[in-house]
């Protein structure tokens, strides 16, 4: 009896087995289409695994890197560090609009309001400097070695080869940022690199007297007497330290698309949004997720700005050259959940404002609010931002909700 | 009447009741709360593939005018971005599954271009017959 009655059942169960496994793959083919179409949009992109963008030619130099990067006394006359403003708790940067510099006491806000000297942009994060392809370093990328020429502030004599190593070079002499203006420094406050030199060797002569541990270990690794260490020596330490804390690591993008691991669907349509009607990759792409290069976008402009009375000429302050007015270069993206504030000089708050900033600049501006000239340089900044006005498309509330998310996928604990 | 055929008259109202109860569900209840659920997205949906077209018109003749590396990546982009149209398509045939009819996903379509639209011109520009 019991043998007759189960025929039937099994049968009963090997078709629902069967409708369900091709339920399954029905619904598994309906799954894969746009994830698969994501990853092919990432691959076509640039997108290199973190592993594959890591590069340290002084890798046995970090500890020391490590050492020199959180001393003071890399400041000739004040009380800074590269770590007073770039802090892990604040995604390697600080935190605040624009960088509160020399003369202030505590991190992020609290040395804001503290009566340190103010910089007039956003502090740069460092994710991914000095990787693989990364040559073009600052805002205005006043270190641009992307191409045979090396463009940088020393001429046809960099200190050295290496972009980071040339880059590290500049803030330790950078009025106000590390360096304040006393009688040594008037005297050789010249737009000479041979007045540089000078300053340059009374910060060496600063290290080797306040860390003398860290400098034995650095003419150490380098084979040459301490007395003979140069600042190039201490910034190539600091230049491997950073290379290596601030390494762009596995996110979970990459985890999606080298090792089929899922996007939330609201990430997934974010990355289509980024690859499609948003059109972010047209300046987002690459390795890092830039290309390196200048773009106009009209951010609100916050603080004095570089050229004064709320103006910053970005890209033009360098070259000199009309097209390159309110251009800034495009900043990579990997860690961008953690960097707030946004843009130049740091006047938005979230990454969806940055984002309404390149669609709809409008709506973060209160324009009734503005004195007339602040608006007359927005409209200039909006004219000269039409590659952008004409290239990103209109986003929905829901689209930079999505973009968001995405943008999310490409972070990483350190 | 028996008590047998009072007990089958029970049944046999329970049925209809219940027939009618998820006729009217289906019918009714269904169609009402999935427009009302989804009446603003398919508005915007119905704006934004609208937008996406034309940003793909324009990309695509971009493409015919100077055929740039540059404008190729544009064109790639306004393809994707025509995925909102995709979107639009699931959003009006999970309508329509919902009992929705094809006259009223119209009408609700008309109401997304009247509530952008400013002057007599964009009615006319919608229903005019062009050669």
């Amino acid at each position: 009896m019991y043998g007759r009655s189960w025929k039937p059942m099994k049968f009963a169960i090997s078709l629902l087995l069967a409708v369900s496994a091709l339920s399954v793959a029905a619904l598994g083919a309906k799954e894969t289409v746009f994830p698969q179409m994501l990853r092919k949009l990432v691959l076509e992109n640039g997108f290199t695994p973190a592993s594959e963008l890591y590069f340290n030619p002084d890798e046995g130099l970090v500890p020391i890197g490590k050492v020199i990067f959180e001393s003071k006394k890399l400041s000739l006359n004040g009380n800074i560090s590269c770590q007073t403003c770039h802090l892990a708790k604040f995604g390697s940067a600080d935190g605040i609009p624009n960088a509160a510099a020399i003369g202030g006491k505590g991190e992020g806000p609290e040395r804001l309001l503290s009566g340190a000297k103010l910089l007039p942009r956003n502090t740069l994060p460092f994710w991914g400097r000095g990787g693989k392809g990364f040559t073009t370093f600052f805002w205005d990328g006043r270190v641009d070695f992307s191409d045979a020429n090396r463009f940088s502030q020393f001429g046809s004599h960099p200190p050295s080869e290496d972009p980071l190593v040339t880059a590290v070079h500049l803030p330790v002499v950078e009025i106000r940022e590390m360096l304040d203006e006393d009688q040594f420094v008037s005297v050789h406050k010249v737009e000479s690199a041979e007045q540089a030199k000078e300053v340059y060797s009374a910060i060496a002569h600063n290290l080797r007297k306040f860390e003398p541990q860290a400098s034995e270990s650095l003419a150490s690794y380098l084979k040459k007497p301490a007395t003979e260490l140069a600042f190039a020596d201490y910034a190539r330490a600091i230049a491997a330290f950073i290379r290596s804390e601030f390494r762009i690591r596995e996110t979970k993008l990459e985890r999606f698309v080298k090792k089929m691991a899922t996007l939330s669907p609201q990430e997934l349509r974010g990355g289509l949004v980024f690859y499609g009607k948003a059109r972010c990759v047209t300046c987002h792409s690459g390795r890092h997720f830039s290309d390196l290069k200048f773009h106009a976008v009209p951010f609100p402009q916050l603080g004095f700005g570089k050229n004064g009375f709320g103006v910053d000429y970005g890209r033009f302050n360098v070259t000199f050259d009309s097209k390159d007015l309110y251009r800034f270069r495009t900043p990579p993206l990997y860690n961008v959940q953690k960097t707030g504030p946004y843009g130049h000089s740091g006047s938005v708050a979230t990454i969806k404002e940055a984002i309404i900033a390149h669609f709809d600049p409008l709506q973060l501006v209160n324009l009734a609010s503005m004195d007339s000239f602040s608006r007359h340089e927005f409209y200039k900044r909006m004219v000269l931002s039409q590659e952008i006005a004409t290239t990103v498309g209109f986003l929905s509330e829901r689209d930079i909700m999505d973009l968001v998310e995405f943008l999310r996928a490409l972070s990483f604990e350190s | 009447m028996s008590g047998h055929g009072s007990k089958l008259l029970m049944v046999l109202n329970v049925i209809a009741l219940v027939i009618i109860f998820f006729y009217a569900v289906k019918e009714l209840a269904t169609p009402f709360g999935a427009e009302a659920l989804y009446r603003d997205r398919y508005k915007e949906l119905v704006f934004q593939c609208d937008n996406v077209m034309r940003d793909h018109f324009i990309s695509k003749n971009q493409v015919l005018a100077a055929p740039t590396p540059k404008a190729y990546q544009q064109l790639r982009a306004a393809e994707v971005g025509l995925l909102t149209c995709h979107d639009y398509d699931v959003l009006r045939k999970k309508l329509i599954a919902l009992g929705l009819s094809e006259n009223r996903l119209a009408q609700i379509g008309l109401e997304a271009i009247e509530e952008r639209a400013e002057d007599v011109r964009t009615f006319v520009e919608t229903h005019e017959i062009r050669y």
